[in-house]
């Protein structure tokens, strides 16, 4: 079959080649050296895989038609046997549409061959091994059902039989996939006098059958394909044949849908729907500046094994106000589009973990609160419709039961972004402002890639719910930007042709800022006023520009935000404007000015009372201070040249301060010819003299004895003790230079060790009667040999106890290690 | 953009700018749903709360409406986050029912399984539950109802009360609108009529009206329409005396028909007038009059200043959630936090209403506050500086300094009524002498007290010196001016209600004054910042003085 693909690819003219290529453009990476090569990566699995993961669910149940029609013999099929397999059902599509799925199989190389020949490229079958569901053909399964299948008219009879249980298992097989797996013991025969005592059928109360699954396997109209009989966990395969006849009423290939299930939501007001997006894009974009303002004030430390703790995000997100699913995702975003960075700790160690790096804003946070609102939040969707993150894996546990940290490798998926644009594509591709169920839209994408679709169904929920989070939908629809957007984004985003999802084919919107100008619009202008209220709360009815929002951070603190943003002017945020350099005037200025309203009394009472304490205590650092009763000596002090480096400022008209310490200025004031004296925390002096220098303490010679020659008077129980450890000391010596040669081993002129062994035991018998001493040689648990001098006491149970005078220990050998044994002399 | 007057906040706050020209409409459209929180002069502050959210689903508003009504006056797109919030959150109400089973009396019932099952598992309802009658219902014990939906309500599954409310025993009693005993006729006002409508609509609930806006007046109202034995507790005889009298002179009622129930009197009539204080007392350890709930079979039961509703009667009206209640109040605001407990054991508020628009409307008296600092003497200063923590307050409240202000302030208005209200009975009894008026305090006995009412109503007395007293209940029609001297600390609610004095209308219309006179850069300050948050954000807008401006150019000088 190779060889006809390639000759089939080799017929082509260089445009249809060309067209294929472009439609699986993998095929060419690399460029396959000939089109031998070119036909073997065409049937590749992967390959064939990728072509198909495009391909919506009726091109694919048309791809099995061809599957199922194909000739046992040669492997073909033709055009018409599959238009006749698909039309035939209930509703059948069109054969121009049955047509044109079969171009498309061809487009892709799936199909080739003349219409009445069709070849299938090789590989599908180890991808689907269940052609629309239906299972294998009885005759590969067991040859009973085979036999029982080529009678049409008893395999009727026998389904027809099938109690009511039975039947709905079959149905449910019939729809596919039809295999399905049975508990343990299911497909075991009810123990022989037991066949009464089964509960009656569940689904319509009638005649006991037992298992419905066994009744089903013993009829023949299921095949276990393992486990069978064993009793344990098995599976169980409805044969071709009978999921054929099942599927009577629907159509060989089950219901066939040509074209996406329609959405039963009706369109809302699409202002409506960009009304709450743009209100959720203030939301994100808020939340996303106070989650990193939260950031900046405390740096979160990152996790030794990447990301931000379980904790700093519960922290960050309770300080915003958010769930930490929200909060997890922002982040997320926020990283992506590079707001947030790590920076490693200054005077990092490396011997503590976790605390060495640092996440916090970065240097383009700063851009980013820069500029308008729309271009924030279009940064931030940009930034979360390519990012190859999933955050709605952040707190769930990995493989390895470990819980999914926000920003760590974990929460990496790179198909992330392929799964957004298919989301929002199905979105983008409704009536502006359809709101469809996350069902609808799970549905839709199963329609159109249902290979891509399945089990990515909680991505795709996740993706819907962070759409909403971040106001890219509103109401559940895709919102007029957010469209935008989208296709901004795909168009810059080219490359991705062979994206069977397609989107939107705008090419010509290289304009960036459609979205954003589109979100402009429906977002309120930024304001510059505020109103001013008798309860000290200043109100700006709208986003702040920039200017109005740095005066007020200062001013005032922040109540409450979103539409319009709430202060509140208390005493401590007055002391820190003025702190920050406003002074009274300014900041009754800055009120006058800004606010709608008149100012209330109560406000510039408070200003005025609070810059009237303000500076009330001054508060510095000094080195040393002069104090002195005297004014005019102070004076004198302060006019004196001599004394001017030491830089005096008069604090009081008897206070002087000099940022010097105490001593410098004690010598200076001194060599000036002044008389200071300094004085302690409590104001009394402290004299000081000068103080001698002395090296450390010595002993007096005196204290020793007359002569240092005459010897040291000794006592007669001391030299007792003198002399008996000389003597102890001398055994020792003696016993260590003593030791027979036999008894220290390795003498080449030894008897045979067996020999030596028995001697020693005789030996050691006499020693015990006789308490004599022994020299033992013996070897240690390291194997060394070494011998001791020792006096036995016992023999018994293959251990010699003996007692060592030297030590006073009492030893134990193991008489199969002792090697000899000799008197002592 | 509709450039509506709402902006709705993300914290779920709503501001209305009241000088927009469809801020009534708004007002309107969203009272049903959030709460006033705050009133000054120009942006209201609504909350949307979950209690707020399921007491708007009881009254029968759904969520499709409370978003309309954010989306047709928000001024700004309104986030989807919150909008899908408001509908989860009343989507929440009324999955349990409370209701009367034919056979097995109250009965909570589940029209979400899941959720009673898990309600079921909860240990705060641990005891609260009967016997499960099927998969849906569990039975309830009557006396448990009120603590059932207390906790409920914290678990976030709020329950429909379906059970309704005892009639109790019927007793005729009706407005007497015509004038009575000669009278002229009177008709209810606008709001005190949506305050008892609201309120009967509702079933049971606490209606907000400034003090001197005549919350009598709506107690009165709701027994006529409950026309069913009515219990009412005060906080104190005088102020018992004074609804017996207001009862009286406003109802069919007759001085037969109403009994004091008080320390000093113990009548158990259809319409009985209780004190907390009674209700309260203890002999041995146990409550000896709480008897009196049980003692007829009420229709209503009327809570008056039902912010000072003491602890043990927050436990027996637990009790009592089959009859009507009714709370009144000016100042919801409990310094002890239990704001909650009074709206879920009494209900939801039901009404309320700003201050200002009260004032516009002319039912109250325009009030001009006016703060006014005294500058300690240096020797004041110097001891205040060195003074214990504990003992600073009452030194900064009680300055000596502050009489001559007093004084000054008295004589400026030589022709008006003046109350000079004060915290320390030391600092008063100075006072009384410096000004020569006599002193109502704790221990003056009723007869006195009613004495001097009396003759400050007549103008016999023109300034009188009350102590904490005076601050609740009594009705001294021509005060037209309250000086306060000190007080209980911070105390929001004590800074409303003695404003709250000088608030009834005057017969000329003219203009009250209410001065607090304060210890500049002491603690005082600080807790007279404090005490005046809540009627700053009512819209009374505070000027501030400094007593030198009030003294004229030369201080008097003292002793």
């Amino acid at each position: 079959m190779t060889t006809s693909l390639a000759d089939h690819l080799r017929a082509l003219p260089d445009e249809a080649l060309a067209a294929l290529l472009q439609a699986r453009p993998d095929l060419v990476v690399p460029v396959p050296a000939d089109l031998s090569a070119l036909a073997i990566r065409a049937q590749s699995r992967v390959s064939v895989a990728r072509a198909l993961d495009g391909l919506d669910q009726f091109t694919l149940l048309i791809l099995d038609a061809a599957r199922l029609t194909r000739d046992p013999e040669n492997g073909t099929t033709s055009v018409d046997g599959v238009q006749t397999m698909a039309t035939t059902g209930p509703r059948p599509p069109a054969p121009a549409e049955v047509r044109a799925a079969v171009h498309r199989l061809r487009g892709l190389l799936l199909l080739y061959g003349p219409d009445t020949a069709l070849h299938l490229v090789g590989g599908i079958d180890e991808l689907s091994p269940y052609p629309a569901g239906l299972g294998r053909p009885a005759a590969e399964l067991d040859l009973r059902t085979a036999a029982l299948c080529a009678d049409p008219a008893k395999l009727r009879r026998t389904l027809l039989a099938a109690p009511p249980s039975a039947r709905a298992i079959l149905d449910r097989l019939a729809a596919g996939p039809p295999v399905g797996s049975v508990p343990p013991g299911a497909l075991l025969a009810p123990p022989v006098g037991g066949e009464d005592d089964l509960p009656p059928d569940a689904t319509n109360g009638g005649a006991p059958t037992g298992s419905p699954v066994r009744w089903l396997v013993d009829h023949r109209l299921l095949v276990p394909v393992s486990g069978g009989k064993t009793g344990a966990a098995g599976t169980v395969e409805l044969p071709r044949e009978v999921g054929l006849l099942l599927r009577r009423d629907t159509g060989p290939l089950g219901a066939l849908r040509t074209a996406a299930p329609p959405v039963a939501a009706a369109p809302r007001e699409p202002k409506a729907a960009d009304s709450a997006g743009a209100g959720q894009t203030m939301e994100a974009v808020r939340q996303t500046e106070a989650l990193l303002e939260q950031l900046a004030a405390e740096p979160a430390p990152v996790l030794r094994s990447g990301g931000l703790g379980v904790r700093d995000l519960r922290r960050l997100a309770r300080a915003v106000g958010l769930d930490e699913s929200a909060a997890a995702l922002l982040l997320e975003v926020a990283y992506a589009a590079g707001l947030v960075g790590e920076m490693d700790l200054p005077g990092a160690t490396t011997g503590r973990y976790g605390a060495d790096q640092q996440v916090l804003p970065t240097g383009g946070y700063e851009v980013w609160r820069a500029v308008s609102l729309a271009q924030r939040w279009e940064q931030l969707g940009r930034a979360w419709l390519t990012m190859t993150r999933q955050a709605g894996l952040v707190g769930q546990r990995d493989d390895r039961d470990r819980p999914i940290a926000v920003l760590s490798a974990e929460a990496e998926r790179a198909g992330a972004p392929a799964a957004r644009r298919a989301v929002l594509g199905v979105l983008a591709d409704l009536e502006p402002a359809t709101a469809p169920t996350p069902e609808e839209v799970l549905e839709l994408l199963d329609w159109r890639a249902p290979r891509r679709a399945r089990g990515r169904e909680t991505a795709h929920r996740e993706v819907l719910a962070e759409a909403a989070t971040l106001g890219v939908t509103g109401l559940g629809a895709l919102t007029s930007y957010g469209r935008l957007l989208l296709a901004d984004v795909t168009s810059a985003d080219e490359r991705g042709a062979d994206d069977p999802l397609g989107l939107r084919a705008d090419t010509e919107s290289g304009d960036p800022s459609t979205a954003v100008r589109a979100l402009d619009a429906l977002l309120p202008a930024p304001v510059d006023h505020f109103l001013v209220q008798a309860d000290l709360t200043v109100v700006v009815p709208g986003p702040p520009d920039p200017a109005l929002a740095a005066e007020l951070e200062v001013v005032a603190e922040h109540e409450s935000a979103g539409g319009a943003s709430v202060h509140r002017v208390t005493p401590a945020s007055v002391r820190r404007a003025l702190d920050a350099g406003y002074s009274a005037d300014d900041l009754h200025g800055l009120f006058r000015r800004r606010s709608r309203t008149p100012v209330p009394q109560g406000l510039t009472y408070l200003v005025d009372d609070v810059a009237r304490k303000h500076g009330g205590l001054r508060v510095g650092s000094a080195g040393a201070y002069v104090r002195s009763d005297d004014e005019a000596l102070l004076a004198e002090v302060l006019a004196d040249k001599r004394l001017e480096p030491l830089a005096f400022r008069r604090l009081a008209p008897t206070v002087l301060a000099t940022p010097y310490q105490v001593n410098r200025m004690l010598l200076t004031l001194r060599d000036a010819g002044y008389a200071p004296v300094p004085e302690d925390a409590a104001g009394s002096a402290v004299l000081s003299r000068p103080k001698n220098r002395r090296a450390p303490a010595r002993v007096s010679v005196a204290t020793r004895t007359v002569d240092p020659l005459t010897g040291p008077k000794l006592s007669l129980p001391r030299l007792l003790g003198v002399v008996e450890q000389i003597r102890r000391g001398d055994a020792a010596a003696r016993a260590a230079r003593r030791a027979p040669a036999v008894v220290r081993g390795g003498t080449p002129t030894r008897p045979t060790p067996a020999h030596t062994h028995s001697d020693a035991l005789a030996v050691l018998q006499q020693a015990v009667r006789d308490k004599a001493l022994v020299w033992v040689g013996y070897v240690d648990a390291h194997g060394a040999t070494a011998s001791r001098l020792v006096r036995p006491v016992s023999i018994g149970a293959g251990y010699l106890r003996a007692e060592d005078e030297r030590t006073e220990m009492l030893h134990t050998f193991a008489l199969h290690r002792i090697t000899a044994a000799v008197l002592e002399e | 953009m509709s450039g509506g007057p709402l902006i709705v906040q993300s914290d779920k706050t709503l501001l209305l700018e009241i000088d927009h020209p469809d801020a009534q409409a708004c007002r309107m459209a969203i009272a049903p749903f959030a709460e006033l929180e705050r009133s000054p002069e120009h942006v209201h502050t609504y909350r949307l709360t979950p209690l707020g959210l399921w007491n708007a689903r009881a009254a029968g508003h759904d969520a499709e409406g409370v978003v309309d009504a954010l989306l047709k006056y928000s001024r700004y797109p309104v986030p989807h986050a919150l909008l899908v919030d408001v509908a989860e959150t009343m989507d929440r109400y009324g999955r349990l029912q409370l209701a009367n089973d034919p056979a097995h009396g109250l009965v909570l019932r589940a029209l979400d399984r899941v959720v009673l099952i898990e309600v079921a598992k909860s240990k705060k309802l641990a005891g609260m539950l009967g016997t499960k009658l099927d998969d849906d219902t569990i039975q309830v014990h009557p006396s448990e109802r009120g603590r059932l939906k207390q906790a409920l309500l914290k678990l976030g599954w709020p329950a429909e009360d379906l059970a309704g409310y005892v009639d109790g025993e019927a007793h005729p009693i009706d407005l007497a609108t015509d004038g009575k005993d000669g009278s002229k006729p009177w008709t209810l006002r606008s709001y005190q009529r949506e305050a008892v409508e609201a309120f009967w609509a509702g079933g049971s609930g606490v209606v907000v009206l400034p003090c001197g806006a005549g919350k009598t007046l709506v107690g009165a109202a709701a027994m006529a329409e409950a026309k069913a034995t009515t219990l009412i507790l005060v906080t104190n005889t005088v102020a018992g005396r004074q609804w017996k009298r207001e009862l009286i002179a406003r109802t069919s009622l007759t001085e037969e028909e109403i009994g004091e129930y008080s320390g000093e009197r113990k009548e158990i009539r259809p319409v009985t007038i209780a004190t907390y204080q009674v209700l309260t007392s203890r002999r041995g350890g146990a409550f000896t009059h709480l008897d009196l709930f049980g003692a007829r079979d009420w229709g209503l039961v009327v809570y008056d200043e039902v912010h000072l509703l003491p602890a043990p009667i927050f436990r027996f009206t637990a009790d009592l959630q089959a009859r009507r209640r009714l709370g009144l109040t000016a100042t919801l605001v409990r310094e002890d936090g239990r704001e909650g407990d009074v709206f879920s054991l009494i209900g939801p508020k039901r009404y309320d209403a700003p201050w200002k628009d009260i004032e516009s409307q002319g039912w109250i008296a325009p009030a001009q506050c006016t703060e006014v600092r005294v500058t300690l003497t240096d020797a004041e200063r110097m001891s205040y500086a060195t003074a214990e923590a504990e003992e600073r307050y009452r030194m900064a409240a009680t300055a000596r300094t502050k009489m001559p202000v007093v004084r000054a302030l008295v004589e400026r208005h030589p022709q008006e009524q003046v109350l000079v209200i004060g915290g320390f009975l030391d600092q008063l009894h100075q006072l009384g002498e410096y000004l020569d008026a006599p002193i109502i305090q704790g221990s003056t006995t009723n007869k006195e007290r009613e004495r001097l009412f009396d003759a400050f109503r007549s103008g016999a007395i023109r300034t009188l010196v009350i102590s904490k007293v005076g601050n609740f209940s009594i009705d001294l029609p021509e005060a037209a001016v309250a000086i306060q001297v000190s007080g209980t600390f911070g105390s929001r609610q004590e800074e409303a209600q003695r404003l709250g004095r000088v608030l009834r209308p005057k017969a000329d219309g003219r203009q009250a004054h209410f001065y607090t006179v304060v210890s500049r850069d002491t603690i005082d300050t600080e807790y007279a910042a404090h005490r005046q948050r809540f009627l700053a954000e009512q819209g009374y807008a505070y000027t501030i003085v400094d007593a030198d401006d009030v003294l004229g150019p030369s201080l008097p000088s003292l002793d």
